[in-house]
């Protein structure tokens, strides 16, 4: 174990933290779409979201990435081994988040939005202005469990070849001959970028005011 | 049997912190009585209650059980001792104890509540235990509900069911903590009554309640506890009648306008 | 579309794989959830020492992915002597994995069980074991079902990582079957679709459970 090796690693933990950032993002815009879809009123929407959810929290994660890494191509997508990870990482954050944000909407004390229209406000007010910061709050300590989650199944990644935390620990780990020190530093690469979310996370929540847990 | 002592309180003081929640308490409950604690909230009623049944430990002072002492003894020059844990469950054994949040056990049924008494601490066979609860459960005229859940009873049901549970154990002193002040009205009643039973039948009990009425038509003793200390203490209708004590009157017009200005004959 | 001939020559390899990833769900889901009550309740009843090291232990495994302990289990165990066969360490891998959420779990279910509940067991007489045996862990059972079917299926979805370390299972036999044929795509379409019923199954019998057990619940 050498300090090149610590250096590597920390690449490593550069683009796993690119990778999830970027999924986490587009994920929740999805997610927020797809939410939107699971509340509205057309039952096909309704459905499909359903469908849409169902599915990718069910297969797993290297499933759906080799899924992804391999029918790409035969559709006509040439794309590099990143891109699939990060379609797959994307499609899988944002049905866990279009139903974590569904279950904030959903649980949004009655009284709160009538308060609201009692007062005047239009559907549109009411949506913008009371539920989505409602519900963002309620589901804020959710959505950081799930950047968690995300970070860590990202080590998948590896198997469609992106030089992630893990990828980099495989290889030095196959090179030295030392899998112990590698891998146990990989994971300590993975603590410290869990401690990063958490306190990201804590931040935003001091920010809106939550109640600390 | 009326005379002797069931619970005798010594200079029982418990803290939190270094906030004293009782200050030296000496109390006697006597044998086939029922006794009373009144008292505004945050008196120390239910700690008081809660260190007779030992679930809070008294800080010092001493607690006695049909005479034997609870969790701790004194030795002869004066230092504290805790009783083995046998010991505790031994003289804990005379107390059924009714809470005012029921406390049933969610998973079992009526029956099994006041069956699991009997078949895990008394080691009954299941028969016996079976219709021992059944009576028990008949006494407070609930045999129809036996099979139901806690979920499925009403409130009123509930704390009868806990009743029926503390009284199979076959004990010789009943604590009440306030056992109607999460029930609507109409359902306090049930409960009163079957309380009341138990008194006629020379229950020894000790209840914490806000029920006036019971408090001046059934208790022989109350006992008015005001800032961690007993304020006022005698038969109930020498207490109510003549609430010579200033806290005592404030008490009895704050909190209990209705009932108790009948009683106060104004 | 697909070769039919390969697949049937391949499927009895596609079936062992699937009954292996259906043993090994369930054992694990076994033995995680046993793992995790001993850790829970050495946590909660236990001498104070006990309780600082599990947490750290705890924490370093859910806070670090599943494939990296496998790793770390399979090509880091032989040098400390740990030389195991790939579906051996799977098993313990996928157990201890498991065990660390259930801990947490079954953790916060047992600080949840109401205080009065055990107070009014004292109050009856059941000693410290009674009272863990027949008031704390049903209720505690009762409390953490949902989050625990949340978890089986996270560990069922974790058996397909096994592969990456040579266990036969469903996701190696398949993804080895269409590698073999150029048919890949079809083949990981397939594995989506039987890891997709099994997790559908696994909440519906999870939901029906938790509404057999509703009638248990105080308001
Ligand atoms: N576990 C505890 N830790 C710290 N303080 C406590 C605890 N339990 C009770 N207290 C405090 O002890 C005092 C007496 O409480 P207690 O519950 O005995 O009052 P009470 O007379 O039963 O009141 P109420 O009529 O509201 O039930 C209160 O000031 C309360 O805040
Ligand atoms: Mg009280």
């Amino acid at each position: 174990m050498t300090w090149i090796h610590v250096y590597l690693l920390a690449v490593g933990a550069v683009v796993t933290a690119g990778l999830s950032v970027v999924s986490i993002t587009v994920g929740l815009a999805i997610g927020i779409l797809v939410c939107a879809a699971s509340l509205s009123r057309a039952a096909p929407l309704r459905w499909a979201a359903r469908v849409y959810v169902s599915f990718f929290r069910g297969v797993p994660l290297l499933v759906l990435l080799l899924l992804i890494y391999h029918l790409l191509p035969q559709i006509g997508i040439d794309v590099p081994g990143v891109v699939a990870a990060l379609v797959g990482l994307t499609l899988c954050t944002s049905a866990y988040q279009a139903e974590t944000l569904r279950g904030g909407f959903v649980n949004i004390a009655p009284g709160l939005v009538e308060a609201g229209r009692m007062i005047g406000l239009n559907a549109t007010q009411l949506l913008v202005r009371i539920r989505a910061p409602i519900a963002l709050r309620l589901t804020l300590p959710a959505l950081v469990n799930e950047g968690i989650m995300i970070l860590k199944a990202s080590s998948l990644v590896s198997v469609v070849g992106v030089g992630d935390i893990t990828r980099t620990a495989q290889n030095l780990s196959s090179s030295t001959y030392r899998p112990i020190e590698m891998f146990a530093t990989a994971g300590v690469f993975y603590l410290l970028l869990n401690v990063i979310v958490t306190r990201g996370g804590n931040g935003l929540g001091r920010l809106l005011g939550l109640p600390r847990t | 049997m009326s005379g002797d002592v069931a619970i005798t309180l010594r200079n029982v003081v418990k803290r939190y912190g270094d906030h004293e929640v009782l200050r030296g308490i000496d109390l006697d409950v006597r044998h086939g009585e029922v006794t009373c604690l009144i008292g505004p909230s945050g008196s120390g009623k239910s700690t008081l209650l809660r260190c007779v049944a030992f679930l809070e430990e008294h800080d010092a002072g001493i607690i006695r059980i049909g005479g034997a002492p609870l969790g701790f003894d004194e030795r002869p020059d004066g230092s504290r001792i805790r009783l083995p844990i046998t010991e505790i469950a031994r003289v804990r054994r005379n107390i059924g104890m009714v809470f005012q949040q029921f406390n049933l056990w969610p998973h079992m049924t009526a029956l099994g509540n006041v069956a699991e008494g009997l078949r895990q601490v008394l080691r009954l066979h299941k028969r016996e235990a079976h219709d021992r609860a059944m009576a028990h459960l008949t006494r407070v005229g609930l045999a129809e509900r036996a099979s139901y859940y806690p979920s499925q009873l009403s409130g009123g049901q509930q704390q009868r069911v806990a009743i029926a549970r503390a009284l199979a154990m076959d004990p010789k002193i009943m604590l009440f903590d306030e056992p109607t002040s999460s029930l609507d009205p109409e359902l306090t009643g049930e409960v009163l009554n079957v309380m009341r039973d138990l008194a006629a039948e020379g229950m020894t009990m000790l209840v914490v309640t806000h029920e006036i009425g019971f408090a001046a038509h059934v208790a022989q003793h109350v006992v008015f506890l005001d800032q961690a200390q007993i304020a006022l203490e005698g038969r109930a209708s020498d207490v109510f009648r003549k609430p010579w004590h200033p806290r005592m009157a404030q008490f009895l017009e704050t909190y209990l306008d209705r009932g108790a200005s009948v009683l106060l004959g104004n | 579309m697909m070769d039919l001939d390969a697949l049937s020559d391949a499927f009895p390899e596609i079936l062992d794989g699937l009954w292996l990833t259906i043993f090994m769900w369930l054992a694990g889901s076994a033995l995680a959830p046993l793992l995790g009550l001993a850790v829970a309740l050495a946590r909660r009843f236990g001498p104070a020492w006990v309780d600082r090291p599990l947490w750290a232990i705890v924490e370093v495994i859910r806070g670090t992915p599943f494939l990296v302990q496998m790793f770390l289990l399979y090509y880091g165990g032989p040098f400390i002597g740990l030389d195991l066969e790939p579906t051996t360490a799977g098993l313990l891998g996928l157990t201890i994995y498991g065990a660390a959420y259930f801990s947490e779990i079954l953790r916060g279910g047992l600080i949840a069980v109401p205080k009065g509940h055990v107070e009014a067991a004292l109050c009856v007489g059941l000693n410290r074991m009674q009272i863990i045996r027949r008031i704390l862990l049903p209720e505690m059972t009762l409390l953490v079902l949902p989050a625990s079917v949340n978890m089986f299926i996270v560990l069922l979805k974790e058996t397909a990582v096994l592969s990456i370390v040579t266990v036969p299972e469903l996701t190696m036999a398949v993804t080895g079957f269409g590698s073999a044929n150029f048919a890949f795509t079809q083949a990981a379409l397939v594995l989506a679709l039987c890891y997709w019923s099994l997790t559908e199954l696994s909440g519906l019998v999870g939901r029906a459970l938790e509404r057999r057990l509703d009638r248990f619940r105080i308001a």
